[in-house]
């Protein structure tokens, strides 16, 4: 591991960092800044702090630069966070999905890396508010992470305040039920209608399970990831896909830059990425 | 409630069938065989004799991310002749997927390509050392900028020196011009990184 920087160094950083992007770390988040430092320091090679800072100055791309602010942005997740690709999905890409479908048939959506559950629980929210042939399709919803302890807060289903700060307040008192101040519990024909499954989404045995999905959304997960690891996490979603299927990423995400297998889609509300039909 | 329990659905069932063969009619198999041999040495022969006569483009990738996964000097040498390839989907897959190899086994693959025959094999070659994150790179690039004949060699060199974006590479980029002084594109590049490594560090420290 790379060592600490001295705190010249550190302010240097932080005085780049903030007039290239307006991201302020004080010396309170000196751990966090140093360990994210270091661990694109050794991902690029860098040899010492000063090489890893002309990579950031003069690298033409400036793409060393956005992979730091991914991993300097890590956020907790929340309710209808991304909201407008949540209206792609209901506005566009579910009724290509069942087009030439019957009554009846089955659509199903995974999250992938769901964390404590808002994506998944929002995907529901949105088709059930949302998605005017709701009532038609028998919907399976699966949601998996690697960490079972995120997991199992996403079974519970109980969250805080903040979690539900972009939800309609209407929305939420028809989901919710508040347990105690500030503290609100989902309703558990949301909780008992998800697949909540523990799942590394590079490994072929785990994702094995995984066919004919229609949606897949993996949101803000794979930028935790090597370049490797994104490439394989692309080709088990191509795998679990059915023809045709569509991919969801994070804002700064782009399948271009994982697999040439998928075709970009741009729809009214979002870009989104399709398998081919073969 | 349209939303059906997932549990109770009807996800079709994992078939375990024999080991899959690369070298199956059937693409998915071809796949999976290429996920299954991911990481094993004794496979690397395989996937390469595959990878060279395989059209379909899920399959290559499936056999390139294999070959990446296995990551040895082995798989890394299987990738090299691919460089040299008419098929551009091809050559740029085995592009991509040395790049995503570790660099201290690529980097001895690759290097010998700095001086191959082929300039477009060197201009390849001056790209993908671009992107290894290895001690040599700056030095090899500078060589090619001192001493290769062509001249578009010698601007994909250039153009890894700008994207690695280290000011020592200064001196061989003025040298480059006296080399070809009528060529108009290399003094513009040549410029062009000048004013990128000159730039006032001050202005990039918010100050």
């Amino acid at each position: 591991m790379t060592a600490p920087l001295d705190p010249d160094d550190y302010d240097a950083f932080c005085t780049f960092l903030r007039g290239r992007t307006g991201l302020s770390f004080t010396e309170a988040k000196r751990y966090f800044v140093d360990r994210r430092l270091a661990e694109r320091m050794t991902a690029v090679g860098a040899e010492s702090f000063r090489d890893y800072m002309n990579l950031l100055r003069f690298q033409a791309s400036g793409e060393e630069l956005q992979r730091l602010v991914n991993l300097m942005t890590v956020n907790e997740t929340y309710f209808f966070r991304e909201k407008y690709q949540l209206d792609c999905l209901v506005n566009s890409a579910l009724d290509e999905v069942v087009r030439g479908r019957k009554p009846g048939d089955r659509v199903r959506i995974w999250s992938a890396g769901c964390a404590t559950g808002e994506e998944p629980y929002s995907i529901a929210i949105m088709l059930l508010e949302h998605w005017g042939k709701v009532d038609e399709y028998e919907i399976e919803l699966y949601a998996s992470d690697i960490d079972s302890h995120v997991l199992k807060r996403a079974r519970d289903g109980v969250y805080e305040e903040r979690a539900l700060h972009m939800l309609p307040r209407g929305l939420v008192a028809k989901y919710f039920t508040e347990i105690e101040p500030g503290r609100w519990r989902i309703m558990d024909e949301l909780r008992e209608s998800i697949d909540f499954s523990l799942v590394n989404i590079v490994d072929p045995a785990q994702v094995a399970r995984f066919r004919d999905i229609d949606v897949i959304f993996c949101r803000n997960l794979l930028i935790y990831f090597d370049d490797l690891g994104r490439r394989e996490a692309a080709s088990m979603f191509y795998e679990a896909l059915a023809p045709c299927g569509f991919v969801c990423l994070g804002h700064s995400e782009s399948m271009s830059r994982m697999s040439s297998l998928f075709v970009p889609r741009r729809f009214p509300d979002a870009i989104l990425y399709q398998k081919p039909q073969r | 409630m349209a939303l059906v329990k997932a549990k109770k659905g009807t996800l079709p069932p994992v078939v375990e069938a024999e080991a899959a063969s690369l070298e199956d009619a059937d693409p998915a198999q071809r796949r999976r065989a290429a996920h299954e041999a991911a990481g094993r040495a004794e496979a690397v022969a395989p996937l390469a004799g595959r990878l060279a006569r395989e059209d379909d483009a899920s399959v290559r990738e499936a056999i390139l991310t294999a070959l990446v996964r296995t990551g040895s000097a082995e798989a890394a040498g299987a990738l090299i002749p691919f460089l040299a390839s008419e098929d551009v989907g091809l050559r740029n897959g085995a592009i991509e997927s040395l790049q995503q190899m570790p660099a201290a086994v690529v980097m001895p693959e690759v290097a010998p390509l700095l001086t191959d025959g082929d300039s477009d094999v060197r201009i390849f070659a001056a790209q993908l050392v671009g992107h290894l994150p290895h001690p040599d790179r700056l030095p090899l690039l500078t060589g090619v900028v001192e001493r290769d004949p062509h001249v578009n060699v010698c601007l994909a060199a250039v153009e890894a020196l700008v994207e690695i974006g280290h000011p020592n590479a200064l001196p061989s980029l003025e040298r480059l011009v006296a080399r070809f002084p009528d060529d108009p594109f290399v003094g513009f590049s040549v410029e062009s990184a000048r004013h990128r490594f000159t730039e006032d560090p001050e202005r990039d420290l918010g100050a």
